[in-house]
């Protein structure tokens, strides 16, 4: 999610390089991502070739920036 | 322990899509333009040398966007990136365009008139050319390093402020140390690009599996 977090849409071959993992892994990954409504999967025709797009939705993000906060908190607990 | 960074995520993320060199050799072909120029107008006496940088922008646009569409994004797949940083480096090109407008300015007031400042100005330019070339693209470079995170371009910059110092000092024509600089960084982009396509080779099935997945 921190992946595309910091950009506006990516596709599944990039976030596959990203993250180094196999594609059914990642496949099962935003399977169940999208089935909780926080990535949205746009599938598109780029020069009439099917390309697939991922990108977070409001709720994916807002969920996020709660667990980066969470997360956060505990770093922080941790230190002192 | 290490604390999770997102701008570390967003770093990487921005790094991993100009790791194919293209950006260093169209930097360096710029460079070369400029060296190319000057040395047809000496050799050649074509006083319209200019119009060489001037024009490569515009061609190279388009072929910028099909290499990255034929090399870089078959490899490492398609990002959209937000408009933060293509506001920052909006930012950045505006900020120097006005400092080049008001330097030009300085400069064609000083050419347009004799009187004591101009002719300070000019005995302080037309000797330490080089210097002042060498310092602006030091400058310029490390200003597009920090924003966009491209570290090697802050390398670009010291290398191109000490091989025109060094051109200074040993009385090398001006055309001479551009092209060199231009080669250079055309030469480091081809040596990135050989190794991208090395480390990302074409992987016809991923995108056929993330169209069937989904």
């Amino acid at each position: 999610m921190s992946q595309l977090y910091v950009v506006e849409s990516a596709d599944f071959l990039f976030l596959q390089k990203q993250l180094q993992i196999t594609p059914g892994n990642l496949s099962s990954h935003l399977s169940k991502l999208e089935e909780a409504g926080y990535v949205e999967i746009v599938k598109e025709f780029i020069e009439r070739k099917p390309h697939t797009a991922l990108e977070l939705t409001k709720k994916g993000r807002a969920a996020f920036r709660e667990y980066q906060q969470s997360l956060k908190q505990v770093f922080n607990d941790l230190q002192h | 322990m290490k604390k999770p960074s997102l701008k570390e995520v967003e770093k990487k993320t921005y790094m991993s899509y100009h790791q194919d060199g293209l950006i260093d050799i169209f930097i360096g072909v710029y460079i070369l333009m400029f060296g190319a120029g000057i040395l047809l107008s000496t050799w050649a006496d074509f006083a319209m040398w200019f119009i060489l940088p001037a024009i490569f922008p515009a061609i190279m646009g388009p072929i910028w966007i099909s290499a990255k569409k034929s090399i870089t994004i078959p490899r490492i797949g398609y990002v959209k990136f937000g408009i933060r940083g293509g506001n920052k480096l909006m930012a950045v090109f505006i900020g120097l365009m006005v400092a080049a407008l008001g330097v030009f300015m300085v400069f064609g007031l000083g050419a347009s008139t004799d009187q004591g400042w101009a002719l300070a100005l000019r005995n302080l330019i037309i000797p330490n050319g080089m210097i002042i070339v060498g310092i602006l693209a030091a400058a310029i470079s490390s200003l597009f390093a920090y924003t966009v995170g491209l570290t090697r371009l802050y390398v670009y910059g010291l290398c191109t402020l000490g091989l025109l110092l060094a051109a200074h000092f040993t009385i090398i024509p001006f055309a001479y140390a551009l092209v060199a600089i231009g080669l250079g960084i055309v030469g480091n982009g081809v040596v990135l690009l050989t190794r991208f396509i090395h480390n990302h080779p074409l992987a016809q099935g991923d995108q056929a599996i993330a169209n069937k997945a989904f």
